[in-house]
């Protein structure tokens, strides 16, 4: 039986072709989260050659350090405060373009390109945008009888790197355009004849329709808004390079916390012990959303329906 | 949702409820475009104040009242958005990243897209599955230890790093041409097989031509990536070395150390030109793959 001369699929042909991922994923990926599990293990500085182990010792002081907890609290809150308004925001952009418009194309483009500008120049810009004295937008806020706002500045700092955050959601809103459109018409109608107003034809109709995709845009959603880090570090009132000194508490969030551990503390052990508590707690979340998911993705291809 | 679904036999009165419908509608029409006017407004004039204020003098933009409009267009900060600092220095060098990384993340993700949609050997699957969650992991979290580790192999201030990116493949992409290989009819590389072609020349021959279009779409993607990046390079990079989004940053100042807004909104604006230009050209392909990221669910 064992005469294999000639084998469509050569074993070998396929790990040469996916060769160049494992090798990344194992040394790129894998590799240093290893390590920073090891250096969390350790006092390492970043530079000086005498370090010991000191076994779970940051771990335990991670426990009782109030800035990270703070930073931690901070970045749920602003994750809480984003992701939801950025899947309705991008839902609802999506269903107002998803009608007989005159020239939806450019609409799309308007509301698509903030998300494709690169970070730098989109703090750059907001910096113009926000700025206390100069800043457009008090200007449009003072004949209302609003005094002149510093966004940059605790306490509103948190409120601008949010607007920020939100002027990007046209990728979202791409997406869902093209899950709306993947909507066949004829259900929606049906409802319609049915009796069912036009928001209830949208809530129990269309919005179940597209909740994976929805789902989608949940999930990634909270993973990208937790590590936020180049945002707050950007938006601050002077201009430092790759400096997190200047990052007011209020935008301090837990990636900044971590960078501040590292580069400015010197302290890489501390620093991955808290990328390793990050890196388990956005995998619980992820997980808890995917839980979640049962009670209100509705999928297609159900697996109730083939009982 | 089930029941609101149910069809039942449509026999409700239509003439007269249309009538009334269709002239709401029309109303309606003009309160969405009213709508839609206002949001453009908002996500379009951060851009538009950028722009303005790299045409002002330095006078004009901290002037009390708000002046909108410059009296003359500044050009000149323009200049000196490319002199005060090694502008034309930095662009190369982030335009030099961009295109290694580019080009090298952009074959490698085909070959493994290929390899994933049209080889097979044992753990493919479980390979796969491995691929896909590596794009819920948070990028963010590896950056530190994996800068730690170049320094450590003295690959900081190089430009080595983006290489190896670049040939590790991009598991986003790699899924984006996955899709595309795999819609491909067998018979093609049947043919192929029969006379007599190894699977790298039908890889080559056969597939890559193939897959015009979502070439273009890795290649412009991981070019604004690259291009937008801010972390790396400023990990990486010492200031000879750095790339334009580190550059303008922070390095537009008069001699007394004040920044100096005017300079940098201009620097900003020369900085996102290729960026939009490749959005404007090309939204299509764009279009294309934040679509293919989406409806996987």
């Amino acid at each position: 039986m064992a005469r294999r001369t000639w084998s469509r699929y050569p074993r070998r042909t396929f790990y040469l072709f996916v060769g160049p991922w494992v090798a990344g994923f194992l040394l790129l990926t894998a590799a240093p989260l290893v390590y920073a599990f090891a250096m969390s293990l350790t006092n390492f500085d970043g530079s000086s050659p005498r370090w010991r182990w000191v076994g779970f010792r940051n771990y335990t002081e991670l426990l009782g350090d109030e800035y990270a907890w703070a930073a931690l609290f901070r970045t749920i809150g602003y994750t809480a405060i984003v992701v939801p308004l950025s899947v309705a925001g991008a839902l609802g952009l999506a269903v107002l373009l998803n009608r007989r418009l005159k020239a939806v194309g450019l609409w799309r483009t308007v509301f698509y390109l903030p998300s494709v500008v690169p970070v730098v120049a989109t703090a750059i810009m907001w910096k113009l945008v926000l700025n206390r004295d100069a800043g457009i937008l008090n200007t449009i806020l003072e004949p209302f009888g609003v005094d002149a706002i510093a966004w940059l500045i605790d306490p509103m700092a948190f409120y601008a790197l949010i607007i920020l955050t939100l002027w990007g959601l046209g990728g979202g809103m791409v997406i869902m355009l093209a899950a709306l459109q993947g909507v066949p018409k004829e259900l929606e109608d049906a409802a319609r004849v049915d009796g069912a107003g036009r928001w209830k034809a949208f809530r129990h109709v269309t919005i179940p329709m597209i909740s994976p995709v929805l789902y989608f845009q949940v999930v990634t959603g909270i993973i990208a808004t937790l590590q936020i880090v180049v945002q707050p570090m950007l938006l601050t009132e002077t201009n430092s390079i790759s400096g997190v000194a200047g990052v007011p508490q209020s935008t301090h969030l837990y990636m900044v916390q971590v960078w501040e551990e590292f580069f400015l503390g010197n302290r890489f052990g501390y620093g991955s012990a808290m990328l390793w508590v990050f890196f388990v707690i956005i995998l619980a979340f992820t997980l808890l959303v995917q839980r979640s998911s049962r009670w209100w993705v509705h999928y297609e291809v159900n697996s109730d329906a083939d009982r | 949702m089930t029941q609101t679904v149910r069809r039942r036999p449509a026999h409700a009165d239509r003439a007269h409820p249309h009538r009334s419908r269709s002239k709401r509608k029309r109303r309606s029409a003009g309160g969405v475009y009213v709508l839609l006017l206002t949001l453009a407004v908002v996500f379009v004039g951060p851009i538009l104040w950028l722009l303005l204020a790299a045409l002002k003098t330095r006078e004009e933009w901290v002037a009390v009242p708000t002046k909108v409009l410059p009296e003359q267009a500044q050009w000149s900060n323009f200049v000196h958005a490319l002199t005060d600092i090694n502008f034309p220095a930095y662009a190369m060098n982030s335009l030099f990243l961009a295109t290694v990384y580019a080009v090298l993340i952009t074959i490698s993700s085909a070959m493994v897209g290929f390899g994933f949609a049209r080889l097979r050997a044992p753990g493919k699957r479980a390979m796969f599955l491995v691929l896909l969650s590596t794009m819920m992991l948070p990028q963010v979290l590896t950056l530190l230890p994996t800068y730690v580790l170049f320094a450590r192999l003295g690959l900081v201030n190089t430009y080595w790093p983006w290489v190896l990116w670049g040939l590790a493949a991009s598991p986003f992409l790699v899924f984006l041409f996955r899709q595309f290989f795999a819609a491909i009819p067998r018979e093609l590389e049947d043919a192929a097989i029969i006379d007599g072609c190894g699977w790298g020349r039908i890889f080559v021959g056969i597939f890559l031509p193939l897959s015009r279009p979502v070439l273009i779409t890795a290649f412009l993607l991981s070019f604004t990536w690259s291009w937008g990046d801010y972390i790396a390079p400023a990990l990486l990079l010492d200031v000879d070395h750095t790339t334009l989004s580190v550059a303008i940053t922070a390095w537009y100042q008069d001699p007394r150390g004040n920044p100096l807004p005017t300079v940098q909104a201009a620097a900003a604006a020369l900085y996102v030109v290729p960026v939009m230009l490749i959005f404007l050209f090309a939204q299509r392909y764009f279009v294309r793959s934040v679509v293919a990221s989406g409806v996987k669910g």
